[in-house]
């Protein structure tokens, strides 16, 4: 049991931020149903390029792409459609009946090009000796550019400059929008990521890569093949989200699609129990982080009453901090022993962390709210400090 | 105050000046130290004291607890039970800037420089003198660590980068470092490991200078000749629990050896009526490039043959060599080796380790937390990560196939765990090393190179990891050790090849050899 104490704890943690959601706000007891659907539609999306994020994770690399994978593989996807649909009135590719080869190679092409990133990754990595955050760091600033250049080539020639692409089919957008395709998606990606990693040669080998690298190589393990694995298995996850994004919407959109999202799938590994220093991770902990993180985020929308993407961004800053502190920690012991606010720096950490913890009170429960919480948490951290203080001498 | 008064007080400060004339107080007492680690003790109520001005030497086998007594002492460590008192003074450290200014230095058996600084930059740093506006104050710096290293016989300008100076040298800067801070107590950690001759012998020069100067030093170290030479007292530790100290005039060599391991050792017999067969492994003018260092080939024209059945040992001193021969046999060199690598007679050219692991090498490396152990698995997955293949039906791991393979490794070398699935590091370093041979021999390797492979092992178990390693030469492997200890080779091999920067300088047949002829040839420089 010990083996999967992280997953217990992200099982109960799901429970318990949905029992105190239904209890704060009627709509889980009201709406069940298109709550669940809501949850599980974006839980997948994410979760099918968090499994590639992690699987990277796991063999000791990381992927910073994914998000810029997102958007240039659907750019490539809606490229590939405007080329090879018909002409319809005014000149414009007619992309609201597509044919079943073209709606194929469309998809087909998607995930060609995150393939080609993968291989380039890796090619990188090994060949040119770039560390794995540069490499990818690159494409995550180059593709998105790129794919927004290209949309306009292709959009100028029709006789507009927009960097966006319309997609009108109605089998496409449904693709995006009907709630149980991504989550199958999802389920069999998760199953055969799983079987990868725990059932083959393979995954063994790409734990004992992200474990330790250098006796992984002179074990007779051919390292860089397993990097081109890892690094085409997170790019084409994002590929598939990237197509997923798109139709959700019928607009492949560069500029704004998959925004960060490279971040919330690095997070979800991390919350599911990934260390970011290879090795160690379970594809079940890995869905489990992705469905925790989606279900907090839905919480906290849920219960501030705002759009649910606006306090996104807090939320993964906030529970990434928390999961590796947790994971970092190896007994409560060492929690309660630990000094959190040593000299100057805590001196000044503590103010700091109150006013942190005051402004976001503020924005989401008003202003009496927001300075009461400010101050009681100075008053407990600075006790903290204090009683650190005292102690240490 | 009477008469009477003033004669009892004048008769007992004389008593007090007599006593101290007598009895040497202790400069630094350990007094009831222990430290538990989850699971492991490594100190267990450890008490003894140093006196001003001695060499004390403190010996025990590996994870004695003499590494972990250091930490404490130059506060590297600060959480333990017991107390540490200077000149009767009870302290304790928070970090090792407190040890420094009650004047402890120690000097690591792995350097603590920075490679890319100056001497001077090394010696000074974290205390820098400045100048004006709290600007650098090199000139002053410089000349102050010149001083210093002159004092210590080291020729080396202190602008010179660290980096590109000899490990002796290097080791100097140290010393000097802990001079600047005025140690009274420096702790040498094993320092002769990496020096050749001429550096021990100014080694022990500047060891006494030192004491001249009244300086105590700690000094550990596993090879007794040089405790017997330095000391004027020896600790053994063993288990982490203290021993004895024993006076060197009153102790002998095979003694201190008993209380080390805390049992007669037998002396090992091996070797006799192996025969040899046919060859298996033949080099030919192998040759390792250096790019971009002065001595331009970290191995030049190295010619040998291994025959099936024979245990071939390379002997040198740190450096010179032994390890990067062995990756050249396995394809793990950085650079691309020249020269000729027959196996079996056939040619070959290995680009990378899977390459020679297909051909039949095996490579125990020599840094097993480093280069051969997956911490974060158990012994099992350790144990057959060469050969996962063989346990897989319709490319799925067969978990009892797996299980079966592992549990067959385990009995077979006799590897003392709780079970396959117990975590690697819950072994001991003997057991680690079994782990991996057996790793290595379920990969049915023609030849095994075994890098210093007692290295971190205690006393007892190095003897059987000597009998497994003479069993698979007796079962016909051919095998390769290089060590750092002179008598283990002298133990197991039937020939011994010596090398010294990168070349060979001598070899030996068993009948042959001494360990005078191996030094004489290890140290022989262009």
């Amino acid at each position: 049991m010990q083996q999967f104490r992280n997953e217990f704890g992200l099982i109960l943690a799901i429970i318990a931020v949905i029992v105190v959601t239904a209890l704060v706000n009627p709509s889980y007891s009201q709406k069940p149903a298109d709550n669940a659907m809501e949850i599980a539609r974006q839980t997948s999306l994410l979760g099918i390029f968090a499994l590639g994020a992690a699987i990277v994770i796991i063999s000791g690399g990381i992927d910073l792409s994914a998000g810029s994978v997102i958007a240039f593989s659907g750019s490539i996807c809606a490229q590939a459609f405007y080329l090879l649909a018909p002409e319809g009135s005014r000149g414009i590719p007619d992309t609201s009946h597509l044919s079943l080869g073209v709606f194929a190679a469309g998809i087909g092409a998607a995930l060609l090009v995150g393939f080609l990133i993968g291989t380039l990754h890796t090619w990188l990595i090994t060949i040119v000796g770039l560390p794995p955050f540069v490499a990818t760091l690159a494409s995550l600033v180059g593709l998105r550019s790129l794919a927004k250049v290209l949309n306009q080539t292709i959009t100028s020639a029709l006789g507009n400059q927009s960097t966006k692409l319309n997609v009108d089919d109605r089998a496409f957008i449904a693709l995006g929008r009907t709630w149980w395709v991504p989550l199958v998606i999802f389920l069999v990606l998760g199953a055969l990521a799983w079987l990868l990693m725990n059932r083959t040669v393979i995954g063994r080998h790409l734990y004992a890569m992200g474990g330790n690298e250098q006796a992984a190589r002179l074990s007779g393990i051919r390292t860089d093949r397993l990097k081109w694995l890892a690094y085409c298995l997170g790019a084409m996850t994002a590929s598939i989200a990237g197509v997923l994004y798109t139709a959700e919407v019928g607009i492949a959109d560069p500029v704004t699609q998959g925004r960060g999202y490279e971040l919330n799938a690095i997070a979800a590994s991390v919350v599911g129990g990934c260390s970011l220093q290879g090795g160690v991770g379970l594809i079940p902990g890995v869905m489990l982080g992705v469905l925790f993180l989606r279900v907090v985020i839905d919480s906290v929308a849920k219960v501030v009453g705002s759009g649910s993407d606006d306090y996104e961004g807090l939320i993964v800053g906030f529970l990434v901090v928390l999961a590796v502190t947790f994971n970092e920690l190896r007994s409560m012991r060492e929690l309660v022993e630990k000094r959190f606010f040593p000299g100057m720096l805590g001196w000044i950490t503590v103010p700091t962390l109150s006013m942190l913890i005051g402004t976001v009170t503020y924005v989401m429960g008003g202003r009496h709210i927001g300075l009461s919480a400010g101050i009681a948490a100075l008053g407990l951290l600075g006790a903290i400090k204090i009683w650190e203080e005292t102690r240490g001498k | 105050m009477t008469n009477d008064e003033l004669a009892v007080s004048a008769f007992s400060f004389s008593f007090i000046v007599l006593r101290s004339s007598f009895i040497i107080m202790p400069h630094l007492s350990i007094r009831h130290i222990t430290k538990r680690y989850p699971g492991v003790t490594a100190l267990d109520d450890v008490s003894f004291d140093l006196l001003p001005g001695e060499c004390h030497a403190v010996v025990g086998e590996n994870g004695a607890g003499k590494s972990t007594l250091m930490k404490i002492l130059s506060g590297v460590i600060v959480d333990y039970d017991g107390e540490i008192a200077i000149d009767g003074e009870v302290r304790r450290f928070r970090g090792t800037r407190d040890a420094e200014a009650a004047g402890i230095g120690i000097i690591h058996q792995e350097l603590n420089l920075v490679e890319q600084l100056s001497a001077a930059a090394n010696i000074f740093l974290g205390r820098e003198k400045r100048g004006k506006f709290g600007f650098l104050h090199e000139r002053e710096m410089e000349e102050a660590a010149g001083k210093l290293l002159s004092q210590l016989e080291c020729h080396v300008g202190p602008r010179a980068r660290v980096g590109t100076l000899r490990v002796g040298d290097q080791q100097l800067i140290e010393i000097a470092k802990a001079l600047s801070l005025e140690a009274e107590v420096l702790i040498m950690d094993e320092p002769t490991s990496a020096l050749t001759e001429t550096e021990v012998a100014r080694l022990y020069r500047v060891i006494g200078k030192l004491r001249e100067r009244g300086v105590t030093i700690v000094y550990i170290s596993h090879k007794l000749d040089e405790v017997f030479r330095l000391a004027n007292r020896i600790t053994v530790l063993r288990d982490g629990r203290f021993v004895k100290t024993l006076d060197r005039a009153a102790a002998n060599a095979r003694e201190i050896t008993q209380l080390m391991v805390g049992r007669e050792i037998a002396s090992v017999d091996l070797g006799s009526a192996r025969r040899a067969a046919d060859e298996v492994l033949r080099v030919e003018e192998l040759s390792l490039p250096w790019p971009g260092h002065a001595r331009a080939w970290r191995l030049k024209n190295i010619s040998f043959t291994l025959k099936r059945g024979e245990i071939l040992g390379f002997a040198g001193l740190m450096g010179a060599g032994r390890t990067e021969l062995l990756e050249c046999l396995f394809g793990a060199s950085a650079d691309r080796p020249q020269g000729r690598i027959l196996l079996e007679g056939q040619e070959v050219r290995f680009e990378t380790p899977a390459a020679a692991k297909r051909a039949g090498m095996a490579l125990v490396t020599e840094d097993r937390k480093r280069l051969g152990l997956f911490g974060r698995m158990n012994v099992g997955h350790n144990i057959t990560m060469c050969s996962l293949t063989e346990a897989t039906s319709a490319g799925l791991l067969s978990r009892p196939r797996e299980r079966r393979m592992a549990e067959g490794s385990v009995a077979q070398l006799g590897v003392k765990t709780a079970g396959v699935r117990a975590a690697i590091t819950s072994l001991s370093g003997g057991n680690q090393q079994k782990a991996i041979i057996g790793r290595w021999l379920l990969t049915r390797p023609k030849v095994l190179l075994l890098d210093d492979p007692t290295r971190g092992v205690d006393v007892g178990a190095k003897a059987e990891l000597y009998h497994l390693i003479d069993r698979l030469c007796r079962e016909g492997l051919g095998v390769i050790v290089t060590s750092s200890e002179l008598p283990e080779l002298l133990t197991l091999c039937d020939r011994i090849l010596v090398l010294c920067e990168g070349r060979l300088t001598g070899e030996f047949s068993r009948e042959e050899a001494t360990e005078e002829r191996i030094m004489h040839a290890a140290t022989l420089r262009e």
